[in-house]
């Protein structure tokens, strides 16, 4: 602290006025919060192993990936997305959040990690760099890691609902970059197209798409509003 | 009051510390909430006494209006209230406070699309009832000159000179009520003060050695 904090002389009432207001409003203590939470995770992972269902049922069919290099890329994604929510869905141990320099990151970076990842991969398997895959199977792809996203996205924007007063459009496109990798992950299971054009256009762009779209989410769900300030203001 | 921010809080008498009459210890809040988070419904009260004196006296200089502080004070503690479901164990108290009644603050003038009217606040609304000295009739002089050289400034550049003068917050603290960088919230605060010293001269010459 760099001076001592001023004080000033709030009115007598307005002290019995918020206690009374947050007696008539009861919220949760944290314990309360934390079976919550984990109920909102598993309902998004729900969704998303539904949606995965769905896609083997009817989903694209052109599979015969090595078995290894499935494995790999999945482990690898899947410690990425680990990695993206630990840092764009965590507040780490500050109410305001991780630092916008965090959020930034983990949107601008987590696509061009996943490309990164997918190479050594690739490269392993140089075989893998050919397909017949064409415009129709990218946007299907675009597509359906937008479905296998959405559930995450969900879960993610309900645990960070109306929590951030500082840069909720920073912290909306680190979602959905997050939820994005997630789909990314749960997509690559099933889908069998594995040349280089492919898996930028049809399984990373759609990650970069997400954060976009969780941009949008975190000004609507994110972000802290006021409710009658402006009503206040006016009278 | 901007005469405590030109670095003259102590010569400002006790009482004028709140209805609480008395300073929390900063620990004091951030254990106060973590109580009220564990389950302590009556740790609240301790949070409110703790964390409204300093809130209120903010959102005075910021809408100019004892009503809409009032409400806006109401609002934010609210916000804490409700938040207290996933309140980080561990975690600072004020900053996140302030961030959130700037918040609910901009939100409310957005909507608006007004300009603050920090000019508007009348002197005496922010300090005790005693009896001024001539020096502190001075310094209430100068700080409304303060606050119009404020008012005209970039809410930003206003943000952080206030945060770090008027509030006590570090820079690091105001760099994360500002959701910001430390060498921006530095650069801020040194602009206000270079406006500050460009418009009152020798008046501000005490701001010389708490530069951030």
């Amino acid at each position: 602290m760099s001076t001592p904090p001023p004080m000033a002389v709030a009115p007598a009432d307005l002290r019995s006025r918020v206690l009374d207001s947050v007696a008539r409003t009861p919220a949760p203590a944290r314990r309360v919060g934390s079976r919550r939470r984990f109920l909102i995770i598993a309902r998004g992972i729900a969704v998303a192993g539904l949606v995965g269902v769905a896609a083997l049922v009817h989903g694209p069919e052109a599979r015969g990936r090595p078995l290894a290099y499935v494995a790999e890329l999945e482990a690898l994604w899947v410690a990425l997305a680990v990695v993206a929510t630990w840092a764009g869905v965590g507040r780490g141990r500050s109410m305001l959040g991780r630092p916008a320099s965090w959020k930034v990151a983990v949107a601008a970076l987590t696509p061009v990690a996943l490309l990164l990842a997918w190479l050594p991969v690739a490269l392993a398997w140089p075989a893998t760099l050919h397909d017949h895959s064409g415009l129709r199977s990218h946007v299907v792809c675009v597509l359906m890691t937008f479905a296998f996203a959405a559930g995450p996205l969900v879960a993610f924007a309900r645990l960070r609902r109306a929590s951030d007063p500082v840069s909720p459009r920073l912290t909306g496109a680190a979602l959905g970059a997050a939820a994005g990798a997630w789909g990314a992950v749960a997509h690559a299971v099933i889908c069998g197209y594995t040349s280089p054009v492919h898996i930028v256009l049809g399984h990373v762009l759609p990650v970069v798409f997400l954060a976009a779209v969780g941009v949008a989410v975190g000004d609507r769900v994110v972000a802290l509003r006021a409710e009658s300030v402006s009503r206040a203001i006016r009278c | 009051m901007h005469v405590r921010a030109l670095g003259s809080a102590h010569a400002l008498p006790a009482t004028a510390r709140g209805t609480s009459g008395h300073v929390q210890p900063r620990a004091g809040v951030d254990v106060a909430m973590e109580r009220y988070a564990a389950g302590d419904d009556a740790a609240f009260a301790t949070v409110y006494d703790a964390l409204a004196p300093r809130l209120y006296g903010y959102l005075l200089r910021q809408t100019g209006d004892r009503a809409t502080a009032e409400d806006l004070l109401q609002q934010t503690m609210l916000h804490v209230h409700r938040a207290r479901v996933r309140f980080i164990p561990g975690a600072e108290v004020s900053p996140w406070a302030f961030a959130i009644a700037r918040r609910l603050f901009l939100d409310g003038l957005r909507r608006l699309k007004r300009e603050p009217r920090a000019e508007g606040v009348e002197p005496d609304a922010r300090a005790s009832a005693e009896p001024p000295a001539d020096e502190v009739v001075h310094a209430r002089e100068l700080a409304v000159r303060v606050d119009r050289v404020l008012a005209g400034l970039p809410e930003s550049q206003r943000a952080a000179f206030q945060l770090i003068k008027q509030e006590g917050f570090s820079v690091a603290e105001a760099a994360q009520v500002l959701g910001t960088t430390v060498a921006a919230v530095k650069l801020r605060a040194h602009r206000a003060y270079q406006a500050l010293r460009v418009a009152l001269g020798d008046s501000v010459r005490d701001l010389q050695g708490s530069e951030p």
